[in-house]
């Protein structure tokens, strides 16, 4: 305690009850039936992406200006920040706390301008660790196979990737258009990869040019073929001269070749590959018009992308099917359609088209894409690895029914895009680290997992136990922020291509942020459920016990004076800190 | 200048002119447009000061008591409820010395709901610490802003204006804008010899003792003893440097008066008129007016009222279960003396009725008709 001073007098006494010497001694913690506590949570976007990005964390270094930074986070996690920042449907946008509020975040726009600017400065991805002497085959250049690739290498491992087609990529490379993902963007990720020491061979297709049985040499295998088999549209006249497939169709424009096509241009199918192949032959100059056999709702394409098609001017046709291909000179001249009407729901919650009796009519077309769907063709796996209608069965690691052998992509059943490829990339890699070093993987998941949608961080799964920061398992929610911190603000807009430059031009679409417009948009972040050091606690602690230390560092609580009274947890805008009870 | 304002207008000015640093309010009808021109001000850079809006009365004197514990000229204004959700808060402010002026906007208290003129909400917190002195006109109600911060940073205990709902606060008269080199001139920035200072930290309103918690009251009612000294000095002080003056109490027409009476508030001015009818036609009848209410000011009643006869108090208040709160304080003021005048009370205008001149009228004529007072305060202007 500290020393005592004695008033002889009510003169001696100051006129207001004040103290003189420190009040330190007066360990008022004692008072404390609920103890404070700083608990970082699960921002929603970091749980809502699937390749398990530390985007909170990336918002807070771009709104600091450290732009590069930002990008070594998201490089831990995927190697492909400049693709993803283009062609991602970005499901962390719409799991953004913000949308609720005002407007999500622009994630999307502000990952491709940390990879830009990446690029730019000639940035590479951080070190791997040190060489082990295990190898590992993978089946196929996309995302999935590439990112396995990129984990396995940074742990150490040696990497063959193999490759049917000539060029890496997989549907990255021939499947997406240049306007959306420019070849460049693309190679320079996969350069990043090849350069930690990964080697490719291309032209060198399972079940042709070798079998599983080939690749005994390597202690784990990935498979990630993807789906590159289009589904016929199975009416007859199918195999007139021009009539061809959505993704041959754009798998021959990205590599370069001629491809006439006529004028008119009929794209049948309401997914991705349709809206791509349709915005394509608009560029290759000839008119391209859509049918799709329900309504705009039930379309499986990104909204983003079918907004921008109809921006160019496509015309989308709904409810029609074709059901006959008509020839002159045994090449395609017309097509036979009918109309439809939505019936009941099928399995999938989409409204069935149920065909109208008599409604048939016929339109005028150079060319057909039909672009009805891709599977996965599977005749040269082994059926011992559990296949199951078009799909590798995977178990929660990614791995097959076969001993070190995984699987990933589009072959395994999950969402079929980039960045559940890359997802399912990453759980591969870091399982077969475990297989080859014959760790127990139970209980692993708890420690790496971000949320409850299956997210893996790389990261975490490097850093030693005691390294990692705790994490509790909630994900944080509109109604656990503290919402009087936060002002509206529109999210900022990224510029486009005029639409009268980008009929007959590959050239991309979206231009992205300039600086100053990318470090205002990831202010607007909220940080959820993470503390950024706003030091509301701080300011609003009644009993000054919450204690700053050096730049940088997490603030901490000094419990010999806190009463807990529970204001830092009230003000705190971003559930970063909760109270509990005191255990004495 | 000279400008028309309304009473609550009159306020937000003599706070503004009297360089606050620190407001923080609740509205509350018929306060409101205090704290609206405040905002406005402030908004637009006339007054240089944190404005801090909050969630209740409790919190804005909450916030008035950090602010003037961090040594900043602080400010608030209330009503009727909003005073009474205060109450706590305004022992704090006296117990810790802080010199915050407050106006409040006299209102009825509920229930039943009324939000018309009313002393009661104020003199239910006669006990809290607070000086206490209540308005006649726009112009004094600016004057006393003024004043206020100048008595509360002498003393270091907070000071309460008081103004009559809608007859002061929404009623505009013309009222004479000080200049502001002459308010500087008169009001220096306010310096504690204590302050919420991180690079001298002290802890504040810590818990004292039973050994030493009664000195510390004890100089609270030293000073606020002190109070009706620095108070006239510092109307003395105004008066010279803007020509205006109120005293502690008024006194008006009283030479040679065998009946005085005694108010306070809007209804001096009422009683002005009535007193001058009266003496016009030869009555000896006089008016004091109160002012400052908290301290007491007994010595100064007793020197006018000794020589008379009778006194008849009008309260626009009721203390419940004793009456008229003035004239139980007067009662209480001058009981030890040996010659005293006899103490009529009177209760008038209750939640806004108005209090007329013939309601006044009819005050002096029952006092003068009877011998003693009656043993209970006799309410007039009622329902008959």
């Amino acid at each position: 305690m500290p020393e005592q001073i004695i008033f002889k007098r009510e003169e001696d006494m100051p006129y207001l009850p004040i103290t003189f010497g420190s009040m330190a001694g007066n360990k008022t913690g004692t008072w404390r039936y609920l103890r404070p506590k700083f608990e970082n949570k699960i921002s929603p976007c970091n749980e809502g992406c699937p390749a398990g990005q530390d985007i909170e964390g990336a918002m807070v270094l771009i709104g600091k200006g450290k732009i590069l930074q930002a990008w070594d986070l998201f490089k831990e996690e995927n190697p492909f920040p400049a693709v993803c920042g283009r062609v991602c449907f970005h499901p962390c946008e719409s799991s953004c706390n913000r949308g609720e509020f005002d407007e999500a975040v622009s994630i999307n726009a502000l990952e491709r301008f940390m990879a830009d600017m990446a690029s730019r400065q000639g940035r590479k991805p951080l070190v791997k660790r040190e060489k082990r002497k295990e190898k590992a085959a993978i089946v196929g250049s996309g995302p999935a196979g590439l990112t396995c690739a990129y984990h396995l290498a940074r742990l150490g491992y040696g990497v063959t990737v193999f490759e049917a087609l000539p060029v890496l990529g997989g549907m990255l490379r021939v499947g997406i258009p240049e306007y959306r993902l420019p070849k460049k963007v693309l190679e320079e990720e996969i350069d990043q990869i090849l350069e930690l020491g990964v080697k490719a061979e291309v032209k060198f297709r399972l079940g042709k040019d070798f079998v599983m049985n080939d690749l005994k040499e390597y202690q784990a295998i990935f498979l990630a073929m993807g789906n590159h088999q289009s589904k016929s549209l199975g009416i007859p006249g199918e195999d007139t001269q021009g009539i061809m497939s959505g993704l041959e169709f754009l798998k021959n424009v990205n590599l370069g070749k001629a491809v006439p096509l006529g004028k008119k241009v009929a794209v049948i199918g309401g997914g991705n590959t349709a809206i791509d192949a349709a915005r394509s032959v608009l560029r290759l100059g000839s008119k391209p018009f859509i049918l799709y056999r329900r309504t705009r709702e039930e379309m499986p394409a990104f909204l983003g992308e079918i907004l921008e098609a109809e921006e160019e001017g496509i015309e989308i046709s709904y409810l029609v099917s074709p059901v006959r291909v008509i020839s002159e000179n045994g090449k395609v001249s017309r097509l036979e359609c009918l109309k439809n009407r939505l019936g009941p729901a099928d399995e999938d919650g989409r409204r069935r088209p149920v065909e109208i009796k008599g409604s048939n009519f016929v339109v005028e077309v150079d060319q057909v894409i039909a672009a009805i769907g891709e599977e996965a063709d599977l005749s040269p796996l082994p059926k011992k690895l559990g296949l199951k209608e078009s799909a590798v069965l995977t178990d929660e690691r990614g791995a097959t029914k076969q001993k070190g052998v995984f699987a990933g992509g589009d072959i395994i059943q999950q969402p079929r895009t980039v960045v559940h490829a890359i997802g399912s990339g990453k759980r591969a890699a870091i399982f077969i680290d475990c297989f080859l070093k014959k760790k127990k993987w139970e209980g692993l998941f708890e420690a790496i997992r971000i949320g409850e949608q299956g997210s893996l961080s790389a990261k975490r799964y490097l850093q030693a136990e005691d390294e990692r920061i705790s994490l509790t398992s909630k994900t944080v929610r509109l109604k656990d922020l503290n919402l009087d911190y936060f002002d509206y603000k529109k999210r900022k807009k990224m510029p486009k291509a005029q639409v009268a430059k980008r009929v007959g031009s590959f050239e991309e679409v979206n231009q992205g942020y300039a600086e100053e417009t990318a470090v205002a948009e990831a202010k607007r972040c909220f940080n959820c459920g993470v503390c950024n050091l706003c030091d509301n606690c701080y300011i609003y602690c009644p009993d000054v016990a919450i204690v700053k230390q050096g730049e940088d560092e997490p603030n901490v609580i000094d419990y010999d004076h806190c009463k807990g009274c529970g204001v830092c947890v009230e003000e705190c805008p971003r559930d970063a800190m909760v109270m509990e009870e005191e255990r004495r | 200048m000279k400008k028309i304002m309304v009473g609550n207008h009159a306020v937000s000015w003599g706070v503004m002119l009297a360089r606050a640093e620190v407001i923080s309010a609740y509205p509350i009808t018929p306060q409101t447009t205090i704290v609206e021109e405040l905002s406005v001000l402030c908004a637009d850079g006339r007054l240089k000061a944190k404005f801090i809006p909050v969630e209740s009365e409790h919190s804005a004197m909450a916030c008035c008591v950090g602010a003037a514990a961090a040594g900043v000229r602080t400010f608030t204004a209330t009503s009727g409820q909003g005073l009474a959700l205060m109450h706590e808060m305004l022992h704090w402010a006296s117990g810790a010395r802080l010199p915050i002026v407050m106006a409040t906007v006299n209102r009825a208290l509920g229930s039943p709901w009324n939000i018309w003129g009313e002393q009661t909400d104020s003199l239910s917190q006669r006990d809290t610490g607070w000086l206490q002195l209540y308005c006649e006109s726009n112009q004094e109600v600016l004057d006393t802003v003024i004043q206020a911060f100048k008595i509360a940073e002498e003393i270091s205990l907070p000071v309460m204006l008081n103004l009559d709902a809608f007859f002061l606060s929404h009623t505009a008269e013309p009222v004479e804008i000080p200049e502001q080199s002459l308010v500087d001139g008169f009001l220096p920035p306010y310096q504690p010899e204590f302050r919420l200072d991180p690079k001298n930290p002290h802890s504040f309103g810590c818990m004292t003792p039973p050994e030493y918690y009664m000195e510390f009251r004890y100089k609270i009612q030293q000073s606020m003893l002190q109070g009706k000294v620095v108070a006239q000095q510092a109307d003395d002080a105004f008066g010279r440097v803007f020509g205006r003056k109120y005293g502690l109490i008024e006194p008006y027409r009283c030479e040679g008066a065998d009946l005085i009476l005694i108010t306070s508030g809007a209804i001096a001015s009422t009683a002005r008129v009535v007193v001058d009818n009266l003496r016009e036609k030869g009555r000896k009848v006089g008016m004091v007016k109160i002012r400052l209410f908290r301290p007491f000011p007994k010595e100064e009643l007793l020197e006018i009222l000794c020589r008379v006869e009778k006194v008849a108090v009008v309260d626009r208040n009721v203390s419940f279960g004793v009456g008229g709160i003035f004239a139980h304080e007067m009662r209480a003021a001058l009981c030890n003396e040996k010659v005293r005048p006899a103490i009529f009370s009177y209760i008038a205008g209750l939640g806004g009725r108005d209090v007329t001149p013939q309601v006044l009228n009819d005050v002096i004529y029952q006092t003068y008709k009877r011998q003693e007072p009656e043993a209970q305060s006799v309410w007039v202007g009622m329902r008959s």
